[in-house]
């Protein structure tokens, strides 16, 4: 069993790391590169400059990894240090060695006003697709802060107590200042030692982390009365756990009024749930909606079949399968706004109750007509069971061979995809999100792709690739402890 | 016993007699129809999916309207004539008759499900049957199944649509480059469960080839299931396409769609409510009869339903 699971895993890993190639070798080498400039506002207004929009577009080239870039200055730093002002000038000698000795796979191009030489390189996609893999997982060490301004910088991990007063593991030199600490929010324990990294998001969120942007909270922010390291009382919004280094030369007046150290680069709290937060939260409860309605109503069809429920049921069944989605999702808007519920969801915001209910519903009715599909099918699987003739004959009554016998039999396959609609509620309802401008991440894979944003499509195909496949084989092993007669390997009970 | 042989005639031997087989005839064609028009209910789904169909495909023809040239743009008396006799949908904002805007836009909606579906269960039960058939075979292909089907359909959409821009054929290769496995793996399934009945191992001994079991033996049990099958693909490519559309993924500008119209006239839900509930309902009635009408259709071609 044990190695099944982890043949099952590995296979799982190469599933991603496929699919995450084929996506990113589709993005980076069939879409023009140029398209990512189409919607950033701050592109525009430097288009009508040619310098300053080349050094624009070659430094966002460069931050999300599609070339190497190296201006005049860095070329100068990096290899005529001690002539460093001579070697700036345009045309100089110095340059003109330098490109010739060590850029010369580069393209070189000179800006037109300064006469300055810039050199750009495009990264392979390999290498592309290397770097993504390779910057996946980060670990956070006490030698990964580089700051020239502080030398002194101690590198160290240790015990200490946080702000509250609670144990921590610290570090110094760490990029957080918090590795393991407490707090009162679920799951009690948390860390910032392990983090993953999908990239940054550009040109919407510009140059964000996208697992903040998707998972970090949205809206304005949310002050309360804290105490700061240095004694300081006051309302901030300020997420001390979430600490990261600071270098020297940025740190002002405010950080240091209240922090000790560098670690003066935080979060800070906001009012309404991440996207990721509000879609679970919206896809939970439609879930937990669809399958009280379900699967009641499925058992009832089954246990009525072929009378008069059991043809509302196929009906309805039928009715939610073929009616396309969108049309459901307006229709039940408009009775929900005829009942004095909003129309959408910034009318009243992520503070009222009003806001939710008519969209929760929608996405729970949405989810009824296969699920009751389901659940009738499997129930009359067991009901010609021989194991229920055989109850019939011992003389139970129908009442109780349908609650603990077929019920409990017919629950198994259900279970199976139980963790898939749960986990999968992180990607949100695209459709239901958006006609209810619900701040999900449901739209933010459609949006990616109108703002051409690559690097969120490529980090959203990745994320949901793996939820999605981690997710069927949780399924399996779910179903393997609801019921002890599955093996999941074929080998005959001797594993 | 004299009087007893007397009531009996001797019967003359007739040779072709025991040619004739004593069941009653059946014709499995026959039974499928007989059964399928046995409900006065399908008959009106039926009518409805064929008067739908019918519609998008003549009134195109009729009204030379292509959903690019909007002949009244300038004419701001033909706008927003809500529905009447003389047009039936009323007209929108470019002055277009609406009834023309949702029937060339349901005729390339049907085109494109019907392509999508057409290539996804040529692909799949062509794929499916050998892959059911072929245990050497069986071992590759559920690889290749587990790592493609795992991947969320939508966001396979949706990357292709990205990578290979907007556009009618686009949308069609998009929507079946991953969902023919999945159709696939179903028959391959249904294949593996009929394979190893005893008269296919029989027609094994005497020399038939795989692919002749397949085609005789194997597919003509396959013939509820497929239809089951389409009923489902066919209204679920067309939601596909109205959901894609109203992200403005679907198809390109110059192709009008039931989904595009959609989108394009959801500004006008409160402030002229018929632009946008016509082409909605068209498109849910599309569905909801294409599906109903093709599951009453695999209920009657299912063997076991016939008496």
């Amino acid at each position: 069993m044990k190695k099944y699971i982890g043949g099952r895993i590995v296979r799982a890993i190469l599933s991603i790391f496929i699919v995450t190639v084929i996506a990113m070798t589709m993005i980076y080498t069939l879409i023009p590169r140029k398209l990512i400039f189409k919607t950033d506002p701050n592109y525009q207004k430097v288009a009508s400059k040619t310098d300053d929009r080349a050094r624009y577009m070659n430094t966002a080239y460069e931050r999300l990894g599609y070339i190497t870039f190296e201006e005049q200055g860095d070329m100068c730093k990096a290899y005529a240090k001690d002539n460093y002002d001579a070697c700036m000038e345009a045309d100089s000698s110095y340059i003109n060695e330098i490109v010739e000795e060590h850029y010369s796979d580069y393209t070189i191009e000179r800006y037109k006003g300064t006469g300055l030489v810039y050199a750009t390189k495009d990264q392979p996609i390999a290498s592309i697709v290397f770097n993504f893999f390779k910057n996946m997982i980060v670990i956070d060490h006490p030698y990964r802060v580089n700051d020239s301004s502080n030398p002194d910088l101690e590198r160290k991990i240790y015990w200490g107590t946080d702000y509250n007063g609670l144990p921590a593991l610290m570090g110094s030199g760490t990029e957080h200042k918090y590795l393991i600490y407490f707090d009162s929010s679920f799951p009690f324990v948390h860390q910032n030692i392990i983090s993953i990294n999908l990239g940054q998001s550009y040109p919407s969120y510009a140059y964000v982390d996208i697992i903040k942007v998707i998972s970090q909270g949205q809206g304005s922010e949310k002050s309360t009365l804290q105490k700061f390291e240095t004694g300081i009382e006051s309302t901030s919004a300020v997420i001390q756990h979430s600490c990261t280094y600071k270098n020297t030369k940025n740190l002002d007046k405010l950080d240091t009024n209240k922090f000790l150290d560098n670690y003066a680069q935080c979060d800070t709290m906001k009012k309404d749930p991440s996207m990721i937060g509000t879609s679970m939260l919206f896809g939970v409860l439609g879930l937990l909606i669809a399958y009280v309605i379900a699967v009641p109503c499925g058992m009832l069809m089954a246990s009525y079949k072929g009378k008069l429920f059991d043809h509302i049921g196929t009906v309805w069944i039928n009715f939610m399968i073929a009616v396309p989605s969108l049309a459901f999702i307006f229709f039940g808007r408009q009775i929900f706004y005829l009942l004095g519920f909003p129309l959408a969801f910034p009318t009243y915001g992520a503070q009222d109750v009003r806001s939710y209910i008519p969209a929760v519903v929608v996405l729970g009715l949405l989810n009824t007509g296969s699920l009751m599909l389901w659940t009738r099918r499997y129930m009359l699987d067991q009901a010609s069971a021989d194991y229920v003739k055989f109850a019939r004959a011992k003389g139970l009554s129908q009442n109780e061979i349908y609650r603990k016998h077929i019920m409990r039999n017919a629950i198994i396959p259900m279970v199976h995809n139980l963790p898939a609609n749960i986990i999968l509620t992180i990607t949100g309802a695209v459709l239901t999100e958006t006609v209810f401008a619900i701040p999900g991440t449901g739209k933010l894979l459609p949006d990616a792709i109108s703002e051409h944003n690559n690097s969120m499509i490529v980090a959203l195909t990745a994320l949901y690739t793996s939820l999605s496949i981690m997710s069927v084989l949780l399924g399996d092993i779910l179903m393997t402890l609801v019921d002890p007669r599955i093996k999941l390997t074929d080998d005959g009970g001797t594993n | 016993m004299s009087e007893l042989n007397n009531k009996f005639v001797f019967v003359k031997e007739d040779i072709t007699e025991s040619e004739h087989i004593a069941a009653p005839k059946y014709s499995y064609w026959k039974s499928v129809f007989k059964q399928f028009f046995s409900k006065k209910s399908t008959i009106i789904i039926i009518l409805v999916a064929l008067t739908v169909i019918t519609l998008s495909i003549v009134d195109p023809m009729i009204s030379h309207y292509d959903g690019i040239s909007h002949v009244n743009i300038n004419n701001p008396s033909m706008k927003y004539i809500s529905p009447n006799l003389q047009y039936l949908f009323g007209t929108n904002n470019y002055g277009d008759n609406l009834w023309n805007v949702v029937w060339i836009g349901a005729r390339n909606s049907l085109g494109i499900a019907g392509l999508t579906t057409l290539i996804t269960i040529t692909l799949g039960v062509v794929v499916g049957a050998v892959w059911g058939y072929s245990k050497s075979m069986d071992k590759w292909m559920i690889e290749v199944y587990n790592v493609i089907a795992n991947v969320p359909f939508t966001l396979v959409v949706f990357v292709l649509m990205y990578v290979l821009g907007r556009g009618f054929w686009q949308l069609i290769f998009a929507m079946s480059v991953t969902s023919w496995l999945g159709t696939a793996y179903f028959i391959r399934t249904q294949v593996m469960i009929i394979r190893d009945r005893e008269y296919n191992l029989a027609s094994r001994c005497l020399g038939t080839s795989t692919w002749n079991i397949v085609k005789n033996n194997i597919l003509p049990y396959l013939v509820s299931i497929i239809v089951t099958s389409i009923s489902r693909d066919l209204p679920s490519y067309i939601s596909l396409e109205v959901f894609l559309a109203w992200l403005g993924i679907g198809v390109g500008e110059s192709t009008p769609s039931l989904g595009k119209t959609i989108s394009a006239n959801r500004t006008y839900m409160t402030s002229t409510p018929y632009l946008f509930w016509i082409p909605v309902a068209v498109s849910a009635i599309i569905t909801v009869s294409l599906y109903i009408a093709g599951q009453t259709l695999a209920d009657a071609a299912d063997p076991k339903t016939h008496r």
